[in-house]
């Protein structure tokens, strides 16, 4: 297998940071080695400074999406942390549906829910399936739920809607898994009635968030620790923006906004910590 | 969903049509070699998920051999050999030399589906845990560097706290200075 040099590691961190905001650093030789070498050999690189070269040079942007693929990670699972989706279902939905029904009590009751790092998908289908619970008939309300990775895989993979027995085992109770899921080869696949509830696509959290309007609720979780502090607190920042003044922003359980941005204030209810607008 | 890509390597013409055919049916990115040596050349240029190929072709490449460059060249493709009743044993050794499976003629393919889809599934299996490995590393250094920034906040805090008791209680000072100090230990 082809060995990565320190100067080497220098030029791929800074192009990774470059395309993705993901700060990686010398001790993540091994992780750069082991991910990279399938990209290294698709392009039959003669070296990872040639893989940079390449990627850099190239119009249409493929080496750079495979990279991307190979260097995020992906972990997650269905309903993680269990707390936020029960804050969900007990506080937050209820809560805001109430605000907007009684703001336009004529017309459909209007939700907008991001999953602002949505990996594979299992964040935004939890949500969908805690809605569908929560409120049986959907047809009354007009639910928006977006889910973006900069990603392609994982894009790809959450629009599929199909699982691994890995990755259908985490975070599912027996009784969602038979109401929600069908098997599909050695694999399962959501139902249409969820799969039709989200749209996903792709947008890196690093460019400025243009044309997305306002969210009620946004789940930025456990992805801002691949990033620099500095970063963290340009994100932050931009995604108060695209909450509405009453909406609600959680993160990650090991994630925290102190020191990070000054326009949120934490909350909590039940054993979970939420943010709302200052 | 079947984004694998798939090298046939096969002197027999009808025999790479099959496959073809078959696998591009099934969704397969599908590339084919007229004997081990094209297929050989293809790896310079090209890398690809699984290799299947004849054991026995003509020319100075045969299964084995191909295996053997495929495997130096691109640790991660897999090697599927094709075998004829008779040389069951040539296909156990070629697995002993790394290739991951074998197929006897005539091929069925159902059989052939089921093995890629496990290997497949192997390969999505690694991933999630290399990335649920990585996942629990990056989260638990930079929890305990959360930590410690909470520490540090909630310290000073403490430390705050504590002035404004002494200053506050300090009944030996007029009450407007005690609380423009206060106030001043609270701004900055
Ligand atoms: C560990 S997963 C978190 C998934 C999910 N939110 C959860 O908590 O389970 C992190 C995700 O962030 C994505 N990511 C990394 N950098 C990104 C960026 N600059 N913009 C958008 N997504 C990014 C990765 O592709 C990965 O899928």
């Amino acid at each position: 297998m082809l060995k990565i040099t320190p100067n080497e590691i220098k030029l791929i961190t800074s192009y990774i940071y470059d395309v993705s905001g993901i700060h990686l650093d010398a001790t993540k030789k091994y992780l750069l080695e082991t991910r990279l070498h399938a990209v290294v050999e698709e392009y039959s690189c003669s070296s990872y400074h040639d893989l940079c070269r390449k990627a850099r040079a190239e119009a249409s942007k493929k080496i750079e999406r495979k990279i991307i693929d190979a260097i995020s990670t992906n972990e997650t699972l269905f309903f993680r942390d269990s707390g936020p989706f029960e804050l969900l279902k007990h506080k937050i939905f209820p809560e805001l549906i109430d605000a907007r029904a009684a703001k336009s009590p004529v017309l459909k009751t209007r939700l907008r829910v991001w999953s602002a790092a949505c990996s594979t998908g299992q964040e935004l289908y939890s949500v969908a399936i805690v809605l569908q619970e929560l409120l049986g008939d959907l047809s009354k309300y007009s639910i928006t739920l977006l889910g973006t990775d900069i990603s392609d895989a994982a894009v790809a993979q959450a629009s599929s809607g199909k699982y691994n027995k890995f990755e259908i085992e985490r975070g599912l109770s027996k009784d969602k898994l038979s109401r929600y899921f069908t098997p599909s080869g050695g694999n399962w696949k959501i139902k249409d009635q969820i799969r039709s509830m989200a749209n996903f696509r792709k947008i890196n959290l690093m460019m400025p968030l243009v044309g997305m309007g306002k969210f009620d609720i946004i789940l930025c979780r456990n992805v801002a620790i691949y990033f620099t502090l500095e970063d963290r607190k340009k994100l932050f920042n931009r995604l108060a923006q695209t909450l509405e003044p009453d909406g609600y922003l959680l993160i990650g359980s090991t994630e925290s906004l102190t020191g990070v941005s000054p326009r949120f204030t934490p909350k909590r209810h039940l054993r979970s910590i939420f943010y709302q607008l200052k | 969903m079947n984004t694998m890509t798939i090298l046939i390597a096969d002197d027999d013409p009808v025999i790479r049509k099959l496959f073809e055919k078959r696998l591009t049916n099934a969704g397969y990115q599908v590339r084919v070699a007229v004997d081990g040596m094209d297929a050989a050349q293809q790896l310079h240029t090209s890398c690809f998920d699984i290799i299947i190929t004849d054991l026995v072709m003509p020319g100075d490449i045969g299964g084995l051999e191909l295996l053997q460059i495929a495997k130096q060249r691109h640790p991660r493709t897999e090697v599927i050999v094709i075998t004829a009743h008779s040389s069951i044993d040539t296909a156990v050794n070629a697995m002993k030399n790394g290739a991951v499976d074998y197929l006897e003629k005539p091929i069925n393919f159902d059989e052939l589906f089921l093995r890629l889809d496990k290997i497949a599934e192997v390969n999505s299996l690694v991933k999630n845990a290399g990335d649920l490995r990585e996942a629990m590393d990056v989260t638990e250094s930079m929890a305990a560097k959360t930590i410690q920034n909470l520490e540090i906040t909630a310290g000073d805090l403490q430390l705050k706290i504590d002035r404004l008791e002494t200053i506050l209680c300090d009944a030996s000072r007029d009450q407007q200075d005690r609380i423009d100090e206060a106030l001043d230990v609270i701004q900055r």
